[in-house]
């Protein structure tokens, strides 16, 4: 549209208007307190143990390392198969499980202190402070021009935030790829294909995630930030600001006795305001913005102490207890949680301990159905694969069940297999000519030549002429 | 003495409408493809998969595999999202 058309228009103002709220850079302050301290030894926790795991040996190997090119994964002494599939479902489930019973129980606790969202943007804002200095500074660095100081500033974060995101991505990477070898590769600038791919990948999630996304991924992004509240009732733990005990709110001057003023004990310090990571005030009630970090209650805990007033005026409680009610602990909705939980977590580890230390699989020979031999007997020949899901080696023999005068020519041969590794051989199995007519079903069973055990017994079709 | 400490902050331009919903298509349908590629390959061995067939060379290893197998799954599950936001926005005001 040109001026000349412009004056013509109609007096109606055209406006453009934004769906959303413009975003503004939130910079939390830095807070200290008891919850604070209990999410720094969470972060160190679960951060060591993703940074440390991959580094612990068992065994001669890697202690934990998801092999996908072999299929297989170790867990300490545990190894898993894609046979196995079942308990990664069991996991999955079980971590579901969880989240549903600690949300109905204590409110968004996985935000506040295990989410790596969380939990890496928390590490990133330390070394952010480290290097750009505490909340003022650093609005004050915003807005400032690009002085060499800046530069310097911000040229030494990204690069200590792209340094640990790249450690972050080969730590993620060295537990599907031997971390020794990959650390090797890495030194020698010898990283290819697909390990360095993922290490990019992960280390740039890493570092836009915790870098610059932040809380906008919880605000627009978590599913779960959306329907936590369907787990959530009046007996949930929940962070809130005590209204009745806080309003009206208001400045005043030190030691001055609230109820004389006419005020509460919120002295609109806005400090609550300034910690809050997703940038929301949590004096306009529950948000679903909010992720339960607690920040807001060290920082009013610490202003309520300086003020002589007692601490809580924001605090973990229930709907219930902030209306004077009794909070139940158990009730149906946690009970439920806490008995399936363990009810799949038993049936899990009955699972795992009764789990097949072998497997077999009988192929039938493809180019012939049958055959006679010189001795008047029937014969099939079928292909074997057998699987040692131990880590030792074991010697294996195989008995027939199921079909009478059967034999396995040359009698059963007495198979090494190595630990974790598969053995594939042949065997053929005769039976004389007249006592077999048609198609019938045997048994082979795998025995383990040590102990004497039947392992596993495995179906398999023997053909004769009719 | 009264407490005050200055509450202003930095106005910068955050994510707009675009960037959000680029956002809500992506990582749902990440989530989803992960998932996806987790039990797909479980029970198949992508090397066996790709064999006799025009996919065997590019499907060497099984490494290439999954991440072939994973973005292939992204793709899709990224174009379901992509409808489905494309399907509410346009909707009909009711």
């Amino acid at each position: 549209m040109t001026a000349s058309d412009e004056s013509h228009s109609s007096p109606v103002k055209e406006e453009v208007v934004s769906f959303y709220a413009k975003h503004e850079k939130i910079h939390p302050r830095e807070v200290s307190g008891r919850f604070s301290r209990l999410r720094r030894i969470a972060v160190f926790a679960l951060l060591g143990l993703f940074y440390l795991v991959p580094w612990l040996s068992w065994d001669g190997r890697q202690a934990v390392l998801f092999d996908l090119p072999a299929r297989k994964f170790y867990i300490w002494g545990l190894v898993l198969w894609p046979q196995d599939f079942i308990f990664l479902t069991w996991l999955l489930v079980l971590l579901g499980l969880s989240l549903f019973f600690f949300t109905a129980l204590a409110g968004r606790l996985w935000c506040g202190y295990a989410c790596p969202q969380t939990v890496w943007t928390e590490v990133f804002l330390w070394m952010e402070r480290w290097i750009e200095g505490d909340r003022n500074r650093r609005i004050k660095l915003e807005r400032a021009g690009w002085t060499p100081e800046k530069i310097r500033k911000k040229v030494a974060k990204h690069a200590v935030w792209i340094a640990f995101s790249l450690w972050t991505g080969i730590s993620f990477v060295g537990f599907f790829v031997p971390i020794g070898t990959l650390i090797h590769d890495v030194a020698r600038g010898d990283v290819s294909g697909w390990p360095l791919f993922w290490t990019l990948f992960y280390g740039g999630a890493t570092y836009a995630n915790a870098g610059f996304m932040r809380e906008q991924v919880c605000k627009y992004m978590c599913p779960y930030a959306r329907f936590q509240s369907a787990m959530f009732d009046r007996d949930t733990l929940i962070i809130t600001y005590d209204q009745k005990r806080g309003e009206p709110r208001g400045a005043r001057a030190r030691g001055g006795d609230p109820a004389l003023l006419g005020l509460g004990d919120c002295v609109d310090c806005t400090v609550c305001v300034q910690v809050c990571p997703t940038g929301i005030d949590i004096r306009n009630g529950l948000q679903y913005e909010c992720i339960a970090c607690a920040a807001c209650i060290d920082a009013c805990d610490t202003v309520m102490d300086k003020v002589g007033y007692p601490r809580g005026l924001i605090r973990y409680t229930t709907q219930h207890a902030l209306d004077g009610r009794k909070t139940h602990i158990f009730r149906g909705r946690t009970l439920v949680y806490a008995s399936l939980l363990m009810l799949i977590f038993l049936a899990g580890v009955v699972g795992l301990i009764h789990r097949k230390t072998a497997d077999l699989d009988i192929i039938r020979d493809r180019n012939a159905l049958y055959r006679e031999t010189n001795n008047d007997e029937i014969e099939n020949v079928y292909l074997l694969r057998i699987l040692n899901k131990q880590m030792q080696s074991r010697t294996f023999s195989l008995a027939i069940e199921g079909l009478d005068y059967a034999r396995i020519d040359g009698g059963s041969p007495h198979w090494l297999v190595n630990g974790g590794e598969v053995y594939t051989t042949a065997i053929r199995i005769d039976v004389p000519s007249g006592k077999i007519h048609g198609g019938q079903t045997l048994r082979l069973v795998l025995i383990d030549d040590s102990t004497g055990k039947r392992l596993l017994a495995e179906k398999a079709r023997f053909i004769a002429p009719p | 003495m009264t407490i005050h400490l200055p509450t202003d902050e930095v106005p910068s331009k955050g994510w707009n409408r675009v960037g959000r919903d680029v956002a809500m298509v992506l990582w749902p349908s990440f989530l989803a493809a992960a998932v996806q590629t987790m039990v797909f390959f479980a029970i198949f061995d992508p090397v066996y998969l790709g064999e006799g067939t025009a996919l065997a060379e590019i499907i060497s290893s099984h490494n290439a595999g999954y991440a072939l197998g994973f973005f292939f799954f992204w793709a899709f599950t990224t174009l379901a999202s992509a409808l489905t936001v494309y399907l509410v926005r346009t909707e009909a005001a009711q």
